[in-house]
């Protein structure tokens, strides 16, 4: 089978989907009943909507990763369910609004900084890590609260066709058509190459700068679905999303080094993780459980990476040593 | 350290300005532990006391042995956010070992030989990958410290609960992090100051550290030079591991039973002393003489911020928001305006 070069990252993702899809019908079948699959849906749906948030990031390199994302997606979190009924206003509309406002504003923060002051994004989104990950046990030191009534029947829903399954699909939908825009090629070519961006005369801040909000955009919506899947706000259990949003990532076949990243790869990214999290639960591993998780995602992000590293050597890919040979015969 | 490139003078005689322009990171970060010191010595009852001063050496020195390795991958323009992991894996390794009969010292062998495999392959793999050490080091420290624990907590032998491993503590190992010892201060801080000596020697006077400052600055001319990339991650990221595990080996006599989450803290920490002491996470700038200012600081805000009364989440919070206004001093990047 011949595979486009343009689409071999995607090679990846789409065969461990596969496997792993193989795994559960053999083993945990319940996985494709109705109340199963609904179950799916809105276990996946803040992790797939996660790794869609750092996803323009790390097209927009170098380096860049968003490790603040677990505790933004907490932060938002626990304003929906603290601070949104102060206000008097609980209605989807105004709980979507509201959490994509949040998230616009703390990701473009963080953008103006990495792109005014020239401070790389790891460095960054660490500080808004650590600064973020404080304030929310600061703010709420126990779990508690509730979610909006309509938000906890959606993630209480038994059925596929919920709305919870829609929101994903939405947001897929926005992000293939944000990638087919000036404005993306922008920004993969400033993170492909800043200097030849420059010279292009895109404007590097205002591009730096809408990537992050693209960023928030999905961020806030990954916390609507967070908000809904635990049904009330929570302080640390967020953070972990950080982990596996960047794990989802990498096996999705973005680099880090900035300039490629895939919507769809993403997806299948953050599907694999969700799903390497359900075939384990089917397993009974009682007490060690939470250890076998940790060991899989390691593992299957240092696998993605070893396999990335052999997809790229081959012929006709433009992995780095392809670029090198290209350099060197110059 | 030189962080600035010295200026060319006609005359042999250097002036303080020039004199401070060469050492703007270690004046800088001397500067804010000296202002630190002398706010909790102002403002903190019991700042000077023997207890606090001892107690406070003792975390430092734990902080410090943790952040020599990810000082040696910032130099090189890598990241180790493994340490964490390896540390508590070490941790309740080393318990598990003992608890199946292993001399404690050949324990610790075996525990820092793991470490050290665990590092090797992190920077030959994040050298294979060209850099990508963060989702590396991310991946293979879940990998090892959930695999640890999957061992650990099988096999019969008093498991792990909760991540925590209970096991007899050979009385030795506890007396490395005690604070009453003979010799006034606990053996761990001596260990430190011997490691703060050859690390430092190690990179300014040997071939090997004077390698890693040139593959920071520009790996591909230093591979021109003959500088083998590749043997340089490789040793980099293994020194990493066994200063992770060590700190691991030391915490475990210090709170005398195993925990495999002894490490959470370390992840940040060791990135932020670094990046406060003024090292460069693109590599080619810094020092372990800066990240050991970077340890202290740490240090005294903790104690500062404790004597406060703020929360640990309070006072993650604040250093958090000490790390971009340090990085921006001192470690930003050029313009590519300017590299065209």
């Amino acid at each position: 089978m011949r595979v486009p070069a343009g689409q071999l990252s995607l090679v990846t993702p789409a065969a461990l989907c596969a496997v792993l899809l193989v795994v559960s019908a053999w083993h945990g079948p319940h996985l494709f009943t109705s109340d199963g699959l609904a179950g799916a849906v809105i276990g996946a749906a803040p992790l797939v909507l996660a790794t869609l948030a750092i996803t323009p990031i790390a097209l927009a390199g170098p380096a860049g990763v968003d490790l603040s994302i677990g505790p933004l997606m907490t932060f938002i979190n626990i304003a929906i369910v603290l601070g949104l009924p102060k206000l008097g206003v609980s209605g989807p509309i105004a709980v979507f609004a509201f959490a994509i406002v949040l998230g616009v504003a703390v990701e473009a923060a963080m953008g103006g900084l990495i792109a005014l002051l020239r401070v790389s994004t790891v460095v960054v989104t660490l500080a808004v890590y650590l600064v973020l990950d404080g304030l929310n046990t600061v703010i709420l030191p126990e779990p508690g609260g509730s979610a909006p009534a309509w938000l906890a029947n959606w993630g209480s829903a038994s059925s596929i066709l919920s709305p919870i399954l829609y929101v994903p699909l939405a947001a897929f939908a926005l992000w293939t058509l944000l990638s087919r825009t000036t404005f993306l090629r922008n920004i993969r070519l400033m993170g492909a190459n800043d200097r030849t961006a420059f010279v292009s005369g895109i404007p590097l801040i205002p591009t730096r700068i809408g990537a992050h909000v693209i960023a928030g955009c999905f961020a806030g919506v990954a916390s609507v679905m967070f908000t809904g899947l635990i049904g009330s706000a929570d302080p640390t259990a967020g953070a972990s999303y950080t982990l596996s949003a960047v794990t989802a990532l990498v096996i999705g076949g973005a680099s880090l080094a900035g300039g490629r990243a895939k919507g769809l790869g993403s997806v299948l990214g953050a599907i694999d993780i969700w799903l390497v999290s359900y075939v384990l639960s089917t397993f009974n591993f009682g007490l060690n459980a939470g250890y076998w998780v940790q060991f899989a995602t390691g593992a299957v992000l240092v696998a993605a990476l070893l396999a990335g590293g052999a997809l790229a050597g081959l012929p006709g890919s433009r992995g780095w040593r392809g670029r090198q040979a290209a350099g060197a015969g110059r | 350290m030189t962080t600035r490139p010295e200026p060319l003078r006609g005359g042999g005689r250097a002036d303080l300005g020039a004199l401070v322009f060469r050492h703007w990171s270690t004046v800088m970060a001397g500067g804010v532990f000296v202002a630190l010191v002398g706010f909790g010595a102002a403002t903190i009852d019991g700042f000077w006391s023997l207890l606090n001063l001892r107690s406070n050496l003792v975390f430092a020195s734990f902080l410090g042995i943790a952040t020599i390795g990810q000082t040696l991958c910032a130099l090189i323009g890598g990241l180790d956010l493994s340490i964490p992991f390896v540390l508590g894996g070490a941790n309740v390794g080393l318990v598990k070992l003992m608890n199946l009969g292993a001399a404690p010292g050949a324990g610790i062998v075996i525990v820092l030989a793991l470490a050290a495999a665990i590092g090797a392959f992190n920077g030959a793999l994040s050298h294979r990958l060209r850099g990508q050490s963060l989702v590396v080091t991310l991946g293979v420290g879940n990998a090892v410290l959930g695999l640890v624990q999957i061992l650990v907590s099988s096999g019969g032998v008093s498991g792990i609960s909760g991540g925590t491993i209970e096991g007899k503590i050979p009385r030795w190992i506890e007396a490395l992090s005690s604070m009453r010892s003979a010799i006034g201060v606990a053996p761990a801080v001596l260990l430190w100051a011997a490691l703060i000596v050859l690390t430092i020697v190690l990179l300014r006077r040997t071939w090997f550290g004077r390698s890693l400052y040139a593959l920071g600055g520009n790996q591909t001319a230093a591979e021109r030079v003959l500088i083998s990339s590749g043997w340089c991650w490789t040793l980099v990221f293994a020194a990493s591991g066994v200063a992770a595990a060590l700190t691991g080996i030391l915490l475990l006599g210090y709170t005398g039973s195993g925990y495999a989450g002894v490490g959470d803290p370390y992840l940040f920490t060791t990135i932020a002393a670094v990046l406060i002491g003024g090292t460069s996470l693109v590599g080619g700038r810094g020092g372990y003489g800066l990240s050991v200012l970077g340890v202290l600081i740490l240090t005294v805000l903790q104690t500062i911020l404790s004597g406060y009364n703020l929360s640990q989440a309070a006072q993650e919070a604040i250093l958090g928001s000490l790390i971009i206004p340090t990085v921006a001093l001192y470690a930003r990047s050029p313009h590519p305006r300017t590299q065209i």
